[in-house]
């Protein structure tokens, strides 16, 4: 257990007591002052100086000068606190990640073990053998996911991810996509719909925008407790920009959620069954492909109906995109 | 490798995988194998079936698997649970025994370790089941504070108002207490453990009992010293330990 800091070590308290040991000591400065500078008055008065050339205009320089450094100097230490809380939420998120992540890990290395040590023990007939082995390999391909997770998060956030930006027509690179990806998504329902008909083009960087399209379909998939879930895909032109809205049937998405998820390493906490089970990381993914497309990804509850809506926007200027 | 008879076992796990092969080896070990996927439908079989064994993972949908180990050892301290969890440090598993749990191994495990070792938590039952009610438990028969008397084993109570007959949710939900005395104890912590519900279920069902245990043991209902409120937190049970005489 971690032994809690006392009270006064806190940073909020540090941070509002030397936020009032400044207010305080600005204040004092300026009364200080002030009581000097009548001092000083009444001094020139009894020697019979011009007060024009000593006084006036000094006090209110004085007391400006004073107020903009000390604004300064607050502006400066709330900079430090908010970094400081920063730092901190990233770290408590990155040790629940490396729990939760770790869990991921071992959970299909246990049951790959498990298997694998069935077998050497037992005989078992053919038929059973070939559905653990089907287990297997679901729990291998589970392991991979989890680790290009990992590995693309490192090429994409130190941006050393290869390849070009070439134009492509989203609605038709999004048909291909899922055409070889179908066996992922067997038993749902998949749709896209471009009502224009149009192509849309837009420079992609296509390993990373499958990724952005895996990661979001995986999440309507995951996410889901409808007997088949559904994903429709649609194509909109808006104010100058191109909107591809991912609408599914799941479990959707509270509104305090709606801009937390896409934090790195953030997860729902769910009062009923669907509790965490992923690494933290795939939307957290998906908003930084979007930035390095510049468009933005936004997720908000279906309206009337059960499920979300994840919205990619890309700004329509295709020539220097 | 001595053969215990046929035992039922409940696989209380969220993975499938693990759970159906945890179920085929125990099946192939002669047992009969019943899974539950979360903390409610586990409690539910648990009671339904009445298992000679509980393999227990922690990380649960729902209720977790600590509040179902809780659970469960409010009305059976001797079942025999095992906890199979991907949290190995020293903490967790020191946590999980003093909740009461038999035996724990760390994900991934050694399948014949896993299967050695159920195989002796079931033989001890079977040996433990002859003999009677000395050993050591969790509670005692008979629990005492202010001029209160409970008799967990009968289901009684003397009490300000006489002796009354404490129904089964009562009696658990004192235990509840007297293993948490001088600890808070959130609403919602209590309606799982006690109730095995999660946080969909109304908590005013926790308000509202801990009212009627006011009623029996309070002098003063509502100028309550044992069953204390904690504001915004939920209830904290404590008492002045009795004078020995």
């Amino acid at each position: 257990m971690i032994t809690r800091l006392k009270w006064f070590f806190h940073p909020v308290f540090i941070f509002v007591f030397s936020i009032l040991a400044l207010a305080l000591s600005l204040f004092l400065y300026i009364y200080w002052y002030i009581e000097v500078s009548t001092g000083l008055k009444a001094a020139v008065h009894r020697y019979n100086l011009d007060p024009q050339q000593i006084l006036e205009a000094q006090t209110w320089v004085v007391i400006l000068v004073l107020s903009i450094l000390v604004g300064l100097i607050l502006a400066g230490i709330f900079i430090i606190f908010v970094y400081s809380q920063k730092m901190a939420r990233l770290n408590r998120l990155q040790h629940e990640f490396i729990n939760n992540f770790t869990h991921e890990l071992k959970t299909p290395v246990t049951s790959l073990k498990l298997y694998l040590e069935t077998f050497l023990k037992h005989e078992l007939p053919r038929m059973e053998q070939a559905k653990y082995i089907g287990y297997m390999l679901q729990d291998v391909e589970r392991l991979a996911d989890n680790i290009s997770h990992i590995l693309n998060l490192a090429r994409i956030e130190t941006k050393t991810f290869g390849g070009d930006f070439l134009p492509a027509d989203l609605v038709e690179t999004l048909r291909q996509f899922y055409q070889n990806n179908r066996h992922l998504f067997r038993g749902c329902d998949i749709q896209i719909h471009s009502p224009s008909g149009n192509p849309f083009f837009y420079n992609i960087n296509a390993p990373l925008f499958e990724m952005l399209v895996m990661n979001i379909l995986n999440n309507a998939v995951k996410y889901n407790d409808s007997e088949k879930p559904k994903v429709d895909i649609y194509f909109m032109n808006k104010n100058a920009k191109l909107h591809i809205r991912f609408e599914d049937n799941g479990i959707g998405i509270e509104k305090a959620d709606a801009k937390k998820i896409f934090r790195k390493f953030y997860q729902t906490k769910r009062p009923d069954g669907f509790s965490p089970k992923g690494s933290g990381l795939g939307l957290y993914l998906v908003q930084n492909i979007a930035r390095m497309h510049r468009g933005k990804v936004i997720a908000e509850k279906r309206r009337n109906e059960k499920g979300s809506v994840f919205t990619l926007i890309l700004p329509l200027h295709p020539k220097h995109a | 490798m001595q053969d215990s008879g046929k035992k039922r076992i409940l696989i209380i796990e969220d993975d499938t995988h693990i759970a159906e092969g945890l179920k085929l080896n125990l099946s192939l070990q002669g047992h009969e194998v019943d899974i539950a996927f979360d903390g409610v439908s586990g409690l539910q079989k648990w009671k339904t079936q009445q298992p000679h064994l509980i393999v227990l993972d922690i990380m649960l949908p729902g209720i977790d698997g600590l509040s179902v180990l809780r659970s469960v050892r409010l009305e059976d301290e001797r079942l025999p649970i095992l906890i199979l969890s991907a949290k190995g440090s020293p903490e967790d598993r020191v946590k999980g025994l003093t909740y009461g749990v038999d035996d724990y191994l760390a994900k991934p495990f050694n399948l014949e370790e896993f299967l050695l070792r159920v195989e002796r938590l079931l033989a001890r039952v079977s040996w433990a089941g002859e003999t009677d009610d000395n050993d050591p438990a969790l509670f005692p028969r008979t629990y005492s504070f202010g001029s209160n008397r409970i008799d967990l084993g009968a289901s009684t109570a003397d009490c300000r108002t006489g002796r009354i007959t404490l129904t089964e949710q009562e009696v658990k939900l004192l235990k509840l207490f007297i293993a948490n005395r001088g600890k808070p104890l959130s609403r919602k912590q209590i309606l799982k453990i006690g109730w095995g519900y999660t946080g969909i279920m109304n908590t005013r069902t926790v308000d509202n009992f801990v009212v009627r245990l006011r009623k029996y043991f309070e002098d003063d209902p509502h100028q309550p010293v044992y069953f204390r409120s904690l504001r915004s937190m939920g209830y904290i049970f404590d008492h002045e330990d009795p004078a020995t005489s």
